[in-house]
């Protein structure tokens, strides 16, 4: 009866192995099977990018904003001015999308000037995303900051970037 | 008295072999989760997102070195020259750590980039320097 009962512990703690083994493997290949998504801190630097060249120590680049106008030649040339370069040959359609607003200090409601380069496209996909992230969606992430033009009026600059990507980090 | 030492003997050879059992079993699963995170197919995908992560938030002028260890021991375990398994090419991070595989992951930065190994010290080439050289011309 006892070394029945040894067998029947035997058994029993056999299929716990096999139990205990089978998940770890489960939980390691659904881990590692996973792309690593590093598009949020791409976004990141793509407004640190994006706000390097807009601005310096706290003042507008001279190219952008002169005498209190903003250049139209600065905002057809942004990404060649910017060194910012959206078209790969890994992608058929660009896979960045950013979105610059300028806001005077005296009226934070409405921008006086904006920049918008990259897949338009993109953009819905952060509004679907207001309420709830969805993985297989674009990330988007904005952020916003004061500079002085040379006259020392005080603009708020708002920058929107979005990164696509998705084949690369979602699954 | 002498049946008795042969049962106690049994039992404990029984435990020995219990205990062996699940120490071999424990060391099966811990070899299996770090084999794991060194898959050619993890370390190329890592390897190429950091590299383009890094020449992004990089200025012109700037020599950036990545310790490539790794990578180098799975290259050469897949005879994989170590000169060989980073590859810069438009804006575009190229790494390649197995005959059949490699991952390619794009960058912003308009930059021109070359790099090679680190030879500074001829005895342990491990890491991969990385030039941020100018910023590429637009007509």
């Amino acid at each position: 009866m006892n070394k029945r009962g040894d067998k029947l512990l035997s058994i029993y703690w056999f299929a716990i192995l096999v139990l205990i083994a089978g998940g770890i493997f489960l939980m390691v290949y659904n881990f590692y099977n996973h792309p690593y998504d590093v598009r949020e801190i791409e976004a990141e630097v793509l407004i640190n990018s994006v706000a390097d060249c807009l601005s310096s120590e706290g003042k507008i680049n001279s190219e952008l904003i002169y005498e209190g106008n903003f250049s139209e030649e600065f905002e057809e040339n942004f990404l060649e001015k910017c060194h910012l370069a959206f078209e790969s040959e890994v992608w058929e359609l660009p896979q960045y999308y950013t979105e610059i607003n300028f806001y005077n200090s005296s009226d934070l409601d409405s921008s006086v000037f904006n920049i918008t380069k990259g897949n338009k496209n993109l953009v819905s996909g952060c509004v679907i995303q207001e309420e709830k992230e969805y993985e297989r969606e674009v990330k988007c992430v904005e952020e916003e900051f004061f500079s002085f033009d040379e006259n020392n009026n005080l603009y708020l600059i708002k920058i929107l970037s979005i990164v696509r990507k998705t084949e690369k980090n979602a699954k | 008295m002498k049946k008795e030492i042969g049962k106690r003997g049994a039992i404990l050879m029984e435990n020995v072999v219990f205990i062996i059992l699940n120490l071999l079993f424990i060391s099966i699963l811990i070899v299996f989760l770090l084999k794991q995170g060194e898959g050619a197919i993890v370390l190329e995908q890592s390897y190429a997102k950091y590299i383009a992560l890094v020449i992004d938030a990089a200025k012109p002028g700037m020599e950036i070195k990545i310790d490539m260890e790794k990578g180098k021991k799975l290259a050469e375990k897949n005879n994989i020259d170590f000169d060989e398994i980073v590859k810069i090419s438009g804006n575009s991070v190229k790494i390649k750590l197995s005959k059949n595989g490699e991952y390619i992951y794009s960058f912003f930065n308009d930059v021109n980039v070359t790099c090679y190994p680190d030879t500074s010290n001829p005895e342990d080439v491990t890491a991969y320097i990385f030039k941020i050289n100018e910023y590429n011309a637009h007509e």
